[in-house]
């Protein structure tokens, strides 16, 4: 395979990869956009349900890839009683389940129609350094090696980057920043088609099951635990198992799929950039510790981070001085949402289930200006200030 | 060494569901998923056993 040359490498076509090429593209500079996989978007893994309000901001349209449009979200108590936030009282539009594979496409189709170079069955084994920049990337192709060099490389490899950490920056885990997750798309079930269900308390140690109707009596039924809360292996599925079975809804339906996956829940890294190079979405961490949603923030960051990519080919200015612009637009952009949330989890996994029983029951019939996770944790504030107390400044 | 713990990653498929969250947490950055296989740089490796907490199906088993 020959050796090229480009303006920009992104590594890796997910949502935040896409976004990235597809606007360093329109601002002019030339693309390369490697996936390892053979085919992008498959196979998933994801719960599949994403907020609404941001997708118009990064260019996205409505497309084929939404699956069931959902009017609200439900936050059950161990105890079972559920906080009911829809439409109509938070007074936004709420979200989508989608179905990933068709969006990750959709996605590397619109970067693509902008004149970025896709090329799949590529994986990066290494990053190329000069004077201690970074110039470019060792990669295979159908497993034959090669060299692509570009003034920026972009780093959005997901959340098993290695690519980040070649090139210097500190994306370590703490243990309790890590949701290992678990998914079953199970079909025949009694999931409401009008909401998203998240389960909370020791069902799922330091993280949540969550229940994502996909239409037609199917739906995605996952957990996330909390790695420094795992007893022994395979936990994640021991309680995915035993919250279904306690569920009759569920415990009647039959699995089609199952899908695993880690998922960052940790503070903003502190540092995104390097002479030569950006890392962008799940690779940088900016998972949202409370959610464990990783699109939305990845597309916004992505759009910046292809913004600056082209700026630095025009400008002839790599550096990780001019790439500052970067790393300041995605932090007041996201940084302090990021934060909240993260000392948010590290106060929500150690509550005791009959605090969540007392919480949501408290909130019963608050009126949400909007349906976010900050509108929720002020609530609880109101009601609750000694839970909030870590975190009081950022609500 | 002949005292060092010997890590298993059963990447068969069997068990293993080539979802990554080894690949993630490893504070080394010496396990590595190539789609429908994982290793691990065993001369890296310390045997530290934060993979085997992070697999959500527990395909990582330490003697």
């Amino acid at each position: 395979m020959e050796d090229l040359k480009t303006d920009v490498i992104v590594v890796g076509a997910g949502p935040a990869g896409s976004v990235t090429a597809k606007f360093a593209a329109q601002h002019g500079a030339r693309v390369l956009l490697l996936e390892k996989r053979q085919e992008i978007g498959s196979p998933v893994r994801c719960g599949e349900g994403i907020s609404k309000a941001w997708i118009g901001e990064v260019g996205i349209k409505p497309g084929r890839w939404i699956n069931v449009e959902v009017e609200g979200a439900r936050i059950y108590a161990p105890n079972e009683k559920c906080l009911e936030i829809n439409e109509r009282s938070a007074g936004n539009e709420v979200g989508y389940v989608i179905e990933r594979d068709g969006f990750d496409k959709q996605l590397a189709i619109d970067a693509a129609n902008a004149g970025v170079e896709v090329m799949l069955k590529t994986s990066a084994t290494g990053v190329i350094r000069e004077n201690g920049r970074i110039v470019g990337i060792t990669a295979k192709r159908f497993g034959e090696p090669f060299e692509i060099r570009a003034p920026i490389t972009v780093g959005a490899d997901g959340f098993e980057s290695q690519i980040g950490r070649w090139a210097g920056l500190p994306t370590n885990l703490a243990l309790r920043d890590m949701d290992t997750c678990l998914q079953y798309r199970m079909t025949g079930v009694d999931a409401d088609e009008r909401y998203c269900d998240f389960y909370l308390g020791t069902c799922a140690p330091g993280g949540y099951v969550w229940v994502f109707p996909k239409g037609d009596h199917v739906a995605n039924v996952g957990i996330g635990v909390q790695v420094s809360q795992v007893k022994s292996p395979a936990d994640a599925q021991t309680y995915l198992d035993r919250w279904i079975a306690k569920h009759p809804g569920y415990a009647k339906g039959k699995k089609i799929d199952i899908v695993g996956g880690g998922v960052s829940i940790s503070a903003p890294i502190k540092q995104s950039v390097t002479d030569g190079f950006m890392l962008v979405g799940d690779a940088a961490r900016m998972i949202d510790p409370i959610t464990g949603g990783g699109i939305a923030n990845g597309c916004i960051a992505g759009k910046l981070c292809g913004e600056v990519a082209a700026a630095a080919v025009r400008d002839g200015d790599a550096s990780k001085e001019f790439l500052q612009a970067y790393e300041k637009g995605w932090r007041a952009r996201l940084e302090e949402k990021l934060y909240r949330n993260w000392l948010a989890k590290e106060k929500l996994v150690s509550l005791p289930d009959a605090t969540f029983d007392k919480v949501i029951d408290a909130l019963q019939g608050v009126k949400l200006e909007k349906l976010n996770v900050h509108n929720i944790l002020k609530a609880v504030h109101e009601k609750y200030p000694e839970i909030t107390r870590e975190f009081e400044a950022f609500l | 060494m002949a005292n060092k713990k010997s890590l298993h990653i059963e990447s068969s498929g069997q068990l293993c569901i080539y979802c990554g969250a080894c690949v993630g947490i490893c504070p080394l950055n010496c396990i590595y998923l190539d789609e429908t296989r994982i290793t691990f740089d065993e001369k890296v490796c310390t045997r530290c056993e934060i993979c085997v907490k992070a697999c959500p199906v527990g395909a990582i088993e330490i003697d």
